[in-house]
């Protein structure tokens, strides 16, 4: 499979980076970032950021082990906390948002482990990161890049 | 509907709607640093791509994902720059009303529709070359921009159940 296109308008580059580091800033939680990142990575079939935020999460001290059972991390115990788990059940059901368009159940839960400037950064993060996903999945942009 | 309750338009049968809901929460309000850049990025987004096309793949990526208020904007905005109510109410089945739109507008729906379910096919080549068949680089890329920018935009106004009705033509322009 090859690239398709590494064109991508400059001011839409600036203005991605710009929105993202509000929403890593607001969140304020490095590694839970990450989490987020891949598993809406891993769902949306993204390389390129699933190389990049594989190697920023294991940067950020996260463990192999996590990184590799993020993808059942509804199966997988106690080896993700409650808030992890709050967080990413409801970057799933953001990011397949056609499948169940965020219920009551998964918001709720959320909202239960996150004040309101978490939650409202919590969901940039996903919409984020579901942008980048759309912008290299569409032009299949290899891992490690170049992606402009 | 948000202005009134009832519908006095169909005479001696007033009908009761449905209360309007209330959001689950004010992003923009908790998080105003990423509604600026959201902001920007939609303008980034919508340089030097045909602004009849960028409405309707604002329209048909929130008709997709559900976005209420997105709707309410776009079919809005639409409408005050010109664009005819059949094709508005035709695009959500504008595999069967082909001829109400161009080729190129049928490229950059059927792009929008592999985009935002990404999930289902993740952009597929024969819709992509179809795309690109119409669209030159620089305007194929802003094409993907502007649909990925409705995906966040959508992302925002479902998961935090938006309140559509209130939006006038040109508030966001």
């Amino acid at each position: 499979m090859s690239v398709r296109t590494t064109h991508l308008d400059q001011g839409v580059v600036g203005a991605m980076s710009t929105l993202s580091a509000a929403a890593k800033r607001g969140l304020g939680d490095p590694v839970l970032a990450e989490l987020v990142m891949v598993r809406a990575s891993q769902l949306n079939a993204c390389a390129f950021c699933l190389d990049m935020h594989v190697d920023a999460a294991l940067e950020q001290g996260e463990s192999p082990k996590r990184i590799a059972l993020l993808d059942a991390w509804a199966e997988a115990g106690d080896l993700f906390t409650e808030r992890e788990r709050a967080a990413l059940a409801l970057t799933e059901s953001v990011t397949v948002l056609t499948g169940d368009f965020v219920p009551d159940a998964v918001y709720a839960q959320a909202a239960g482990h996150f004040d309101e400037a978490g939650l409202a950064h919590l969901l940039a993060l996903v919409a984020v990161i579901n942008s980048w996903n759309r912008l290299m999945v569409s032009r299949r942009i290899a891992p490690g890049g170049p992606a402009w | 509907m948000t202005t009134k309750d009832t519908d006095t338009a169909a005479p001696g049968s007033a009908r009761e709607y449905e209360r309007e809901h209330t959001p689950r929460l004010a992003w923009a309000t908790h998080a105003p640093e990423v509604f600026k850049a959201m902001i920007k990025l939609d303008a980034a987004a919508r340089k030097g791509l045909d602004p009849v096309i960028y409405e309707l793949v604002k329209i048909r990526a929130s008709q997709i994902n559900h976005c209420a208020l997105c709707l309410d904007m776009h079919t809005k905005d639409a409408l005050a720059a010109g664009e005819s109510v059949e094709r508005i109410i035709q695009l959500s089945a504008w595999e069967e009303s082909r001829h109400f739109y161009t080729a190129k507008e049928i490229a950059a729906i059927e792009l929008t529709e592999a985009i935002t379910v990404l999930t289902e096919g993740f952009v597929p080549d024969e819709v992509y070359e179809r795309a690109a068949a119409h669209f030159e680089e620089a305007e194929l890329t802003q094409l993907i921009a502007a649909i990925t920018v409705i995906n966040a935009w959508n992302r925002f106004g479902v998961s935090t159940r938006q309140v559509p009705g209130h939006y006038k033509a040109g508030d966001h322009k």
